[in-house]
């Protein structure tokens, strides 16, 4: 079995139907997607900064991502929820738009860097919390973040038109 | 209601016929790179408005003061929402005869100077000396403005879809 076959299975399967061609609860479901960009975007962006060193620099690391973290993870709830349900009603188009594959592709890095974030990165920071130097991995997962969350964004306006 | 209730059919024309209206309108790539750029402006704009909301509510940023909290995110929403003006006008201009015909697009507008006005209204409050607790007419003003940028995304999204 191809993989065009199981996407072409998935869409056409009723609820995939319905959420298709029904009038509302594509729009809504999409404009919470683009709501939740600020929950999750806009939240976790903050902390990127403060890794990098470019924002919040009076405060300690851990308090930045204590205070924020939370709050963005609410955030991707929203969007992988969302998101979902928004791949479910064109699986088939998903699929077959490039643009779509190169935003899974980022997806997966940005749940990497996170968990390489989290393991390696974080699990020390009591030791550079407050400090003029940053090291260099906690830069470099800001940087990561940034550009493949803002990558992300793109290649999704570019799936919803093409 | 709509916008051509209350401004003549000549004034939507004269926007669409201008120079940059024209050159969005025929440019697909200018329309794209200029709506993604509002998209990105709007992430930005919605995490600073939150996370100053968030701290007048009492769920974030707690250990800090709100003043500090406002002098930190509050340039960045003005910034954001800048580019969402620059990248907002040449959109309207390349379809005004039809955002002018548009009820949710009114309705966008409306919802938008009422949220600007109510975020101005949260971060003048936050700054006053003294105010380390937000008084409940406060929170009620971030609750408020919360969901005034809510109706701007949803009549946003149905300005497309009601013009189908």
């Amino acid at each position: 079995m191809h993989l065009v076959d199981f996407f072409t299975w998935l869409n056409n399967l009723p609820f995939s139907v319905t959420l298709r061609q029904d009038e509302w609860p594509f729009p809504i479901i999409e404009s919470f997607h683009i709501l939740g960009l600020g929950l999750s975007v806009g939240i976790i962006m903050w902390v990127d900064l403060r890794l990098i060193g470019v924002s919040l620099r009076r405060q300690p690391v851990s308090q930045v991502v204590s205070q924020l973290e939370p709050w963005a993870i609410v955030g991707f709830g929203v969007m992988i929820a969302s998101g979902f349900l928004l791949f479910i009603a064109e699986p088939l188009k998903c699929y077959l738009t490039v643009a779509f594959r190169f935003k899974v592709v980022m997806l997966i890095l940005a749940a990497s860097n996170i968990r390489y974030f989290h393991t390696n990165v974080y699990s020390n920071v009591s030791e550079w919390d407050d400090a003029e130097e940053i090291p260099w991995q906690a830069k470099m997962v800001g940087c990561f973040s940034m550009i493949l969350w803002f990558g992300i964004i793109i290649a999704g306006r570019w799936t919803a038109y093409l | 209601m709509t916008l051509r209730r209350i401004l003549p059919l000549s004034f939507f024309r004269w926007c669409e016929e201008g120079s940059l209206g024209g050159l969005i309108q025929h440019s697909r790539w200018s329309f794209a790179i200029i709506e993604t750029i509002h998209i990105m402006a709007l992430a930005v704009l919605l995490g600073a408005l939150l996370i100053i909301d968030l701290h007048i509510l009492g769920c974030a940023m707690r250990q800090q003061h709100a003043c500090e909290v406002v002098k930190q995110f509050g340039p960045w929403s003005w910034i954001s929402l800048g580019f969402m003006v620059l990248t907002g006008i040449p959109m309207y201009l390349s379809e005004a005869v039809r955002l002018g015909n548009s009820p949710p697009f009114f309705y966008k507008m409306l919802f938008l100077f009422a949220a600007v006005g109510l975020n101005l209204r949260t971060f003048k409050t936050a700054t006053k000396p003294l105010s380390d607790r937000s008084s409940a007419a406060d929170k009620l003003t971030a609750s408020l403005s919360l969901v005034c940028w809510v109706a701007v995304a949803l009549a946003g999204r149905a300005i497309a879809f009601l013009s189908k």
